[in-house]
């Protein structure tokens, strides 16, 4: 028996952010443009020493204008969407749930969507909408995907793909119908891009998304208690009722957010937990931290192949975790679940 | 973490000579002096889409993110301060070896940075605005053009020569191009307007909108589209299509060849199903244009006077004796104009002729 | 654990013997509950009201048909619904009206069966018992593990601490599920067809392990179950229901009638007496009996 310590779940975050610390220097290392190991570091230290004027010009503009700001969006987006997809698995109880999966992605982006084409002069209304619309559809596939008042594994999932493309839907009624240019970058922010810098700005995002991380940590005991049933979860203590509440506002709070700043990024919800799970156990205490870094790690990796892969052209990273997403999760199908 | 960065420092500190020779090397490519004049004499104006810019005085480094863009500044006679171009950027063909930045949709903003531009010159139609402002967060000049309209294009042109340093020229191509669409207006002017129905994309079928830059080349070529859509580019049915019944099917085609593309085209519809019961296909009223007419660039005038001697040939017959002069007429002052406009009045010769 | 010791309200002596009686711990007085879909319409189904009282080391079985009320009764006790009417009380508190963790402290339900989605070691999910004590998020100390050991030494499942759930069989799941109910150390332990899926021989050992555990541990045991002989031979009390109707209450000599359990059951069957003084239920076959088409008048009872 060897029961979780908070000195353990420091010793896992500390190596994956050991990782993710590699993976920030190797991204900020490669690109189109090549800046060597030594010359990022040296940037990165003159930055950090505030010897700007010392930096080559270009250098600054592509390490700290381009590289990091992007490598900074794909951490925050890849917890976001890592910690909702782990915590949509312990409240539906379906190791397939994912905001991808439940259509929330796409409530989201409807959302955002909506707002551009309402309420286009102001910045936080396209973050708001897409909460709402993600609130909105993980409310409609939980009453949707239930069947004599149980939720039903199999009707949620096909609930949350069916609205999933009803949404899809709309949103393609609306990029043929609005006419107007700024609709037609749409299409490829749907699959997923990291290029823009979020009009709220990175400090904020991270501030949201940290207390929205924070709030559904605070509910992990109960979570792993409602892993093995609500009802169970009930008798043991459990308020189940606010929990889930917290946990869907939260969830959708992330998805929302990282929807509106960078698009419908796939897989990453679904796979990243059930990785760290098999890594590091399904003890929620050490799932979510260890989720939120690890989804991370995945993007800013998926986003530096994206970059680089057919450079100068750029790939949208939702085409690239789709990409490896895909083949790891049909293995990881078959292995687990067979 | 913190180990990690300690490492990253003593590496740093022993790579210093490499690393000094490295950043002469940049420096070299950069072209600093340049640079660093441009950044103490800049001017502000306003681009096509209302934002206000900070242009350098003396644009020495040009970078486009369209194609049409490219064969603006190469008619502009500015190739050689042109250092970066985007993807599809084939017109004229020496374009393509020129070092590339990316889609249009999705240019490699690290490529375009590393390219050390004085001025980004993008469009409305075809980049997206979030690389605008990406750009200009970055503190790099961005000309904004917005073509929708044969006339709007001319003004672009206009306008990218006073950026760039270029008016003289900017204004000879201008004008140039003006007669040449003047001399087809009067020439157009007594026939009838051919009812046509431009193909964008077959499948799905893909048509224009009232408000494409498209549909005023039409207009210039003595045709209207058939289509009466606010959108850009509405999706047709087949159906509609046989329904409002055009004169002519007009296609764009990238391998643009002639005669025998056109007959190419009409062989593959009249064995279609749906087509084929068309009257404009039944009585080989089919016509293939060079994709340029999708592009607001000066090549956009040759495509429309193509276009026009295809629709309508009765009013160009007295030209088939000087079918030489003709061709002249046509290809010469563009590809003159795009070798840095030799000679702008053996154009205008060339013209009078074949009128 | 303190409660235990605390005198009950309702002590008395055995009028018999003189002695000092166990006192009466579990008290069900009149309770009836109902539910409806909507708050205007007519319940869809009612649990009429229905008494009976357990003391402590006494393990109650709740008898009756699918359908029957059974498993609504069982939530009644566990204070997850509030009595319509009536009372319930568990030493002199209404579990309803606890707060969840307090309730989670004193009642432990086992339930019937439980889907793991994931990988689960047998040892995370019997420290899971030790959730209602301690702030919401906690981490387990030597003192949560050794109560777990414990439970798991107490229904003789200890070698499987380290094994994953989903490798269990029906019955090490069942022990295993049954020690996490024993880590909540409650004074009364809830059972919903706890024999449901075990073969014979697991049914008999579970009974025995119950038997013992309300010894050792004085728990007020109640288990809901079909197992008419076996809740004859090792239950204190029954209470028998049918279609949400409480039709007995009592020692299983008092209970198992003849009449009273045809009635419940539907069914035509014999009763017999063992030499220990406890019934035995013989079920009748070949004989021309009517079979009646009942599952369209039975009333549903929601899940």
């Amino acid at each position: 028996m060897r029961p979780l310590t908070p000195r353990r779940i420091v010793a896992i975050c500390a190596l994956l952010a050991g990782v993710l610390f590699i993976v920030v220097v190797f991204s900020l290392q490669v690109g189109a443009y090549p800046i060597s190991v030594s010359d990022v570091a040296m940037t990165l230290v003159r930055g950090a020493l505030g010897h700007w004027n010392s930096i080559p010009s270009s250098d600054r503009l592509i390490v700290f204008g381009l590289r990091l700001p992007r490598i900074a969006l794909g951490i925050l987006v890849g917890a976001a969407l890592s910690v909702s997809g782990a915590s949509f698995q312990a409240l539906l109880r379906n190791p397939l749930a994912d905001p991808y999966v439940l259509g929330v992605s796409s409530g989201a982006a409807l959302g955002a969507i909506l707002a551009l084409v309402w309420l286009p002069q102001f910045p936080w209304a396209m973050q708001g909408l897409a909460f709402l619309g993600a609130l909105a559809t993980i409310a409609a596939v939980y009453f949707l995907g239930r069947r004599k008042g149980q939720l039903d594994s199999t009707t949620l999932l096909l609930a949350g793909i069916i609205s999933a493309s009803f949404l899809s839907a709309i949103i393609m009624f609306l990029m043929t119908t609005v006419s107007g240019r700024d609709l037609r970058g749409m299409a490829f922010w749907l699959m997923g891009d990291l290029g823009t810098a979020p009009a709220i700005g990175l400090g904020f995002l991270f501030f949201v998304l940290l207390i929205g991380i924070g709030a559904i940590y605070t509910t992990s005991s109960d979570l792993n208690l409602i892993l093995t049933g609500e009802q169970e979860a009930h008798h043991l203590g459990v308020n189940v009722p606010r929990v889930k509440l917290v946990v869907y506002v939260s969830a959708s709070l992330l998805t929302g957010l990282a929807v509106s700043v960078s698009g419908a990024i796939g897989y990453v919800g679904l796979l990243i937990p059930h990785v760290m799970r098999m890594l590091f156990g399904s003890d929620y205490r050490v799932l979510i931290p260890a989720s939120a870094i690890g989804g991370a790690i995945a993007v800013a990796l998926a986003d530096t192949l994206a970059r680089t892969v057919v450079a100068p052209t750029e790939l949208p990273v939702g085409a690239v975790t789709a990409a490896i997403g895909a083949p790891v999760f049909i293995y990881l199908l078959r292995r687990r679940f067979a | 973490m913190i180990a990690l960065l300690c490492v990253a420092w003593t590496c740093a500190a022993q790579n210093k000579i490499a690393l000094a020779a490295t950043k002469q090397q940049t420096q070299q490519e950069a072209k600093p002096d340049s640079k660093m004049n441009a950044k103490q004499m800049t001017r502000e104006v306003i681009d096509e889409t209302g934002r206000h810019v900070a242009v350098p005085v003396n644009v020495q480094r040009i970078v486009t993110l369209a194609p049409n863009l490219t064969e603006i500044v190469y008619a502009l006679g500015a190739q050689d301060r042109l250092v970066a171009v985007s993807n599809y950027s084939d017109s004229p063909p020496e374009a393509k070896s020129k070092p590339h930045i990316g889609l249009p949709m999705n240019p490699n903003l690290e490529a375009i940075v590393a390219a050390h531009p004085d001025i980004v010159l993008i469009t409305t139609e075809g980049n997206r605005r979030e690389t605008a402002d990406e750009l200009a967060r970055l503190g790099i000049a961005v000309y904004a053009t917005n073509p929708y309209s044969v006339e709007s294009m001319l003004e672009s042109i206009e306008h990218i020569g006073g950026v760039i340093g270029a008016t003289a020229q900017a204004e000879s191509v201008v004008a140039n191009l003006r007669q040449r669409l003047n001399a087809l207006q009067s020439k157009l002017a007594s026939v009838p307007v051919a009812r046509v129905f431009f193909v964008v994309g077959e499948s799905p079928l893909i048509s224009l909108g009232e408000h494409t830059f498209i549909a005023d080349a039409l207009r210039y070529a003595g045709a209207q589209s058939v289509v009466r859509a606010k959108q850009d580019w509405p999706q047709i049915s087949l159906e509609e299509v046989v329904r409002l019944n055009p004169d002519y099917l007009v296609f764009a085609s990238s391998d643009f060849g002639g005669e025998d593309s056109t007959a190419k085209q009409l062989a593959e519809l009249r064995s279609e199903a749906g087509w084929r019961e068309l009257a404009a296909v039944r009585q080989g009223r089919v016509v293939v244009v060079s994709d340029e007419i999708d592009l607001p660039a000066p090549g956009l005038v040759d495509a429309i006077e193509k276009l026009a001697r295809q629709l309508h040939p009765n009013v160009f017959e007295d030209g088939a004796q000087h079918a030489s002069l003709r061709r002249l007429a046509v290809f010469v002052p563009v590809r003159a104009h795009l070798q840095n406009a030799v000679s702008q009045d053996s154009c205008r010769e060339a013209f009078a002729c074949a009128r | 654990m303190s409660a235990h010791g605390m005198p009950a309200p309702n002590t008395g002596r055995d009028a018999a013997t003189g002695w000092m009686q166990n006192p009466v711990h579990l008290v069900v007085e009149q309770a009836s509950y109902a539910y409806s879909t909507s708050d205007r319409d007519a319940p869809d189904f009612t649990l009429g009201p229905v008494t009976f009282s357990a003391r402590q080391r006494e393990i109650v079985g709740i008898l009756g048909q699918n359908a029957s009320g059974k498993s609504t009764l069982l939530r009644l006790l566990s204070g997850e619904f509030k009595p319509l009417s009536g009372r319930v009380e568990l030493d002199g508190k209404s579990p309803s009206q606890l707060a969840l963790r307090e309730r989670a402290q004193r009642i432990a339900m086992v339930h019937q069966e439980s889907t793991l989605m994931f990988p689960l070691r047998v040892w995370e999910y019997v420290l899971q018992g030790r959730y209602p004590y301690g702030r919401r998020l906690r981490f387990e100390n030597d003192g949560d593990c050794l109560m777990a050991e414990n439970a798991l030494a107490q229904v003789g499942a200890k070698a499987l601490l380290d094994r994953r759930m989903d490798q269990l069989s029906g019955g090490e799941g069942q022990r295993v599920i049954l020690a996490r109910a024993l880590a909540q150390q409650p004074m009364l332990l809830l059972l919903d067809e706890p024999t449901q899926h075990l073969d014979i021989g697991g049914k008999v050992e579970l009974m025995r392990r119950l038997r013992k555990l309300a010894e050792e541990n004085r728990y007020t045991v109640v288990v809901v179950t079909h197992e008419l002989n076996l809740a004859a031979e090792f239950f204190d009390s029954i209470v028998l229901v049918q279609r949400g109707k409480c039709l007995a209450s009592g020692k299983p000599a008092d209970v198992y009638r003849r009449e009273l359990l045809e009635q419940a059951f539907e069914t035509e069957l014999d009763v017999e007496m063992n030499a220990n003084g406890r019934p035995r239920v013989i079920l009748r076959g070949g004989e021309e009996t009517e079979i009646a088409d009942a599952s369209a008048e039975t009333p549903k009872e929601p899940q």
